[in-house]
């Protein structure tokens, strides 16, 4: 008999990035990244669980942006140059490696992969949703939503109304892609601000999770700490809290598994250890070096000396790794429950992009975890959140606390010196758009085009990955361009349909360059 | 490589320090102890993972606008305050005011105007229906005509706030130009406010609350965390804070230290007839349509004997050429 349960979450997200008029853009390549070192790998591990039928659940965030970026046609085909580029390149590492036999194994192991990727980005029609669709409507896999293109709620409290078309264009544009409303949201950065729940009772949402002391420090005391989900008081929207415990196993920089010395290191990559003439073709054709994926180097140490990575030592880790994990989360589980006298639910949330972009050996440990989870012991149970509140429908009511699970807990990482110039422009324009939904309530043709292209170039400048980088302070100038040119856009949309002046030119451009959610309604900015 | 270090770099300084431009982060100037600095900054390697999501350096992208503007306007014509929070301590406010509203203000007040000091005049409003003269206690920031924002230490968690933009006329005489909106910092630890129907012992909650923390008995820090919480339940102090889970990681970054890499390659280039066969060390190669070829190799320490043959189309003729390279490092 199970004594707890466990509800895996990987929070998949990438900010619309899509420039069709250059060739080449730079910025493009974090989905293809994504895409080769963190979905198909992941999409790889589930299927071959199915394959092989093995019982698991998981619950995976797909935001609409990464949505609207994996369905879309042009980077589609961006991204098969990308990978055959990848392909060519491992061919000629492994000829340029003749005479260094690890490293060569190392870069055949590469093609193999990016061979892989190809072929499993082809069996899905270049789609990848497909394969998550396919994944939950097995029953395996249970997908939330996230907020339309990521804004940070808690910074946009000021002007609900953003926060309510986030949330609406989400619900919608997952109901589109997936035949079916979501019953869940993974709140950008799990940014909660207390009466956040109203609009997503609105929208029919009936949980979200937050980091620990969303819960901890909530009113009145959570009587099960982040142990049992609550409900919101007013609204009974369930809130599942982060239990920090397993995952500070994983992401911790001290204790956590990524960090092993066997593991591949991160940063030791040849787009920037190899020699320049060699590798101009892979990297930015500007001549900027950047990542290619092909890592031939383990962590080794704490110290900047680096040996070469051994594949079967990592993969030995990994299974030990997991080993570990489910051991640690038995004696979590079995000390909670006799304490609760309730079973525990543990929830384990992670960026999807931890798992083969960061932590290169991130899937395997996966697959091994679920594996050991369904064979080799029965005192926790996989969970997702839907499950356990069918399960478990009776939790305690409060009103869950201000909180994130970015840097020091609040809104600081979004609201700092380097970003906090951003907010009087998202507010102002905020509050334009709802005047302009209120001011046509029945706009057709050319003004509703305009309207409707207004309300997506606002929540494409609220995207709070704009901010996260311009507060890292690495390569913000992207990000600050970004966010000014959709609030130029916005700006100009604005003029010309308030003086009836609408360029159609140049909306039928913007329309094409940002063409995110196609059906979208500018009216549910109220 | 330097951007590897420059993004190592970047991580530290956010890890370690962060000044606050306009005003003093007293929390910050807080020395660890040697048991607090084993816990993690809440979100730092969430924010590490999440930033190489975005690992790639700058490059100057010349964009084609027509007749767009470069930059966003300065101001958007109107009065007007917004509050927005921080975390458990801190606000911050922007604002704007209109060139007509101060014209107004001048004449109204003629020469009091030029001697008056512009203020922040930031009121405690909790659990209380402001009505501009109730507050429980205010304070007042003095701003000049030039700032546009500020960042304030509200010096306590779970309070509310609001804020006047005025003038503070010779006459110790307020004159409020714009009110904020009303904002509520959070607790910056448990409520005090405990439900009759899911009641627990406060010991209990205290290791419930450490393990939420992931301080829990695997921690080593664990039993020493859960004592004081314990304790500060049970004394009745208000915020027991969760400072300490927000300090600085002790993590093993590594060293600055000066650093030269270097390694060999190899090129073996040649020619022959555009329709021979090629082998190198036996392995059969491509011939460019004019016959030429060019391999390139890692050449790691020792010898290398790398035979060249060609052999023609029809067979009959061929011909072999043996570099031998050897490399040693010193």
């Amino acid at each position: 008999m199970h004594k707890g349960y466990l509800c895996l979450i990987l929070h998949g997200h990438l900010p619309f990035v899509r420039h069709p008029e250059h060739e080449d853009f730079l910025e493009e390549d974090w989905l293809y990244e994504a895409i080769t070192e963190t979905y198909v790998p992941l999409i790889s591990v589930f299927d071959k669980l199915i394959q092989d039928n093995v019982d698991f659940r998981l619950t995976m965030t797909l935001s609409p942006t990464l949505i609207s970026m994996l369905t879309d046609p042009l980077l589609q085909e961006r991204y098969l140059k990308h990978i055959n580029r990848l392909i060519e390149l491992a061919h000629k590492e492994i000829e340029r490696t003749s005479w260094q036999p690890n490293f060569q194994g190392l870069a055949v192991m590469y093609l193999n992969e990016f061979s892989k990727a190809r072929e499993t980005f082809e069996r899905y029609n270049r789609n990848l949703v497909l394969a998550f669709k396919k994944f939950q409507d097995l029953g395996k896999l249970e997908i939330i939503t996230c907020g339309a293109t990521h804004g940070y709620f808690p910074l946009m409290d000021v002007c609900k109304e953003s926060v309510r078309a986030q949330v609406k264009v989400a619900a919608s544009h997952y109901e589109k892609t997936f035949a079916r409303k979501p019953k869940g949201i993974w709140l950008p950065e799990c940014g909660y601000y207390p009466g956040q729940d109203e609009i997503l009772k609105d929208a029919g949402i009936r949980y979200f999770i937050s980091d620990s002391h969303g819960v901890l420090h909530g009113t009145p005391r959570p009587k099960y700490g982040v142990f049992a989900p609550v409900y919101c008081r007013g609204t009974g929207v369930a809130c599942f809290a982060r239990d920090l415990e397993s995952s500070k196993q994983v992401w911790s920089s001290i204790e956590g598994y990524p960090g092993d010395y066997n593991y591949r290191e991160f940063y030791r990559d040849i787009g920037f250890d190899l020699e320049y003439d060699y590798i101009k073709p892979y990297i930015h054709p500007d001549g900027v070096r950047i990542n290619t994926g092909i890592k031939y180097y383990r962590i080794t140490g704490s110290d900047n000396h680096k040996e070469t990575y051994v594949p079967a030592w990592a993969k030995e880790k990994a299974a030990e790794h997991a080993g570990n994990f489910i051991f640690n989360r038995q004696r979590q589980v079995e000390y909670l429950y006799d304490f609760m006298q309730k079973k525990p639910l543990l929830v384990s949330p992670y960026d999807a992009e931890l798992f083969g972009h960061w932590w290169y050996e991130g899937p395997m440990w996966l697959d091994f975890l679920l594996r050991k989870i369904a064979f080799d012991q029965d005192q926790i149970r996989l969970v997702t959140p839907s499950e356990y509140l069918m399960e478990n429908p009776r939790n305690q009511v409060i009103i869950p606390s201000l909180s994130s699970w970015g840097w020091k807990g609040y809104n600081e990482m979004w609201l700092q010196g380097s970003n906090d110039w951003v907010y009087r422009h998202l507010h102002a324009a905020s509050g334009r758009m709802t005047d302009l939904a209120k001011i046509f309530p029945h706009a057709d043709g050319l003004l509703r085009r305009a309207l409707n292209q207004a309300l997506r170039e606002l929540l494409l400048a609220q995207s709070s990955d704009w901010a996260f980088i311009m507060g890292t302070g690495t390569h913000t100038s992207y990000a600050i361009r970004r966010t000014k040119d959709h609030l130029l856009r916005f700006d100009r949309l604005c003029e010309e349909i308030k003086t009836n002046s609408i360029d159609g030119d140049w909306l039928a451009d913007i329309e094409y360059k940002d063409n995110i959610f196609p059906d979208i309604d500018y009216r549910v900015h109220q | 490589m330097a951007i590897i270090r420059r993004i190592k770099e970047r991580l530290k300084k956010i890890a370690l320090k962060k000044s606050m431009r306009r005003s003093k982060d007293t929390r910050l100037a807080k020395k660890p102890s040697a048991e607090e600095a084993k816990k993690e900054i809440l979100g730092v390697q969430e924010t590490q993972i999440e930033k190489a999501k975005f690992s790639h350096p700058e490059v100057a992208v010349s964009c084609m606008r027509r007749g767009m503007p470069k930059e966003l306007p300065s101001h958007y014509d109107q009065d007007k305050i917004v509050l927005q929070v921080r975390d458990p301590w801190w606000i911050h406010a922007y604002w704007e005011i209109r060139y007509s509203t101060i014209e107004r203000l001048r004449s109204e007040f003629k020469d009091e105007f030029d001697r008056a000091r512009r203020l922040l005049r930031v009121y405690d409003v909790t659990d209380i229906i402001f009505d501009g003269n109730n507050a429980r206690s205010f304070f007042d920031i003095q701003v000049n005509d030039f700032t546009n924002n500020w960042y304030i230490d509200t010096g306590g968690p779970g309070r509310s706030w609001c804020i006047d933009l005025g003038l503070l006329l010779p006459s110790e005489k307020f004159i409020t130009i714009v009110r904020s909106n009303i904002v509520r910092t959070p607790l910056a630890g448990p409520s005090w406010i405990t439900d009759e129907e899911w009641m627990i012992p406060e010991d209990m909650f205290a290791r419930l609350y450490g393990m939420g923390f992931g301080l829990g008995r695997s921690s080593p820090v664990g039993k020493a965390w859960q004592e004081r919480i314990k304790h500060l339940l049970s004394s009745g102090v208000s915020s027991p804070g969760v400072t300490s889970v927000t300090s600085p990681a002790k993590r093993a970054f590594q060293e600055k230290k000066f650093w030269l890499v270097v390694d060999c390659e190899l090129i073996v280039y040649g020619a022959t007839e555009p329709d021979a066969k090629v082998t190198v060390q036996g392995k059969p190669i491509a011939l460019r349509q004019d016959g030429t070829f060019t391999l390139r190799f890692a050449l790691p320490n020792g010898k290398q004997v790398i035979p060249v043959k060609a052999v023609s189309s029809d067979g009959e003729d061929e011909r072999t050429i043996t570099p031998i390279v050897t490399r040693e490092t010193r």
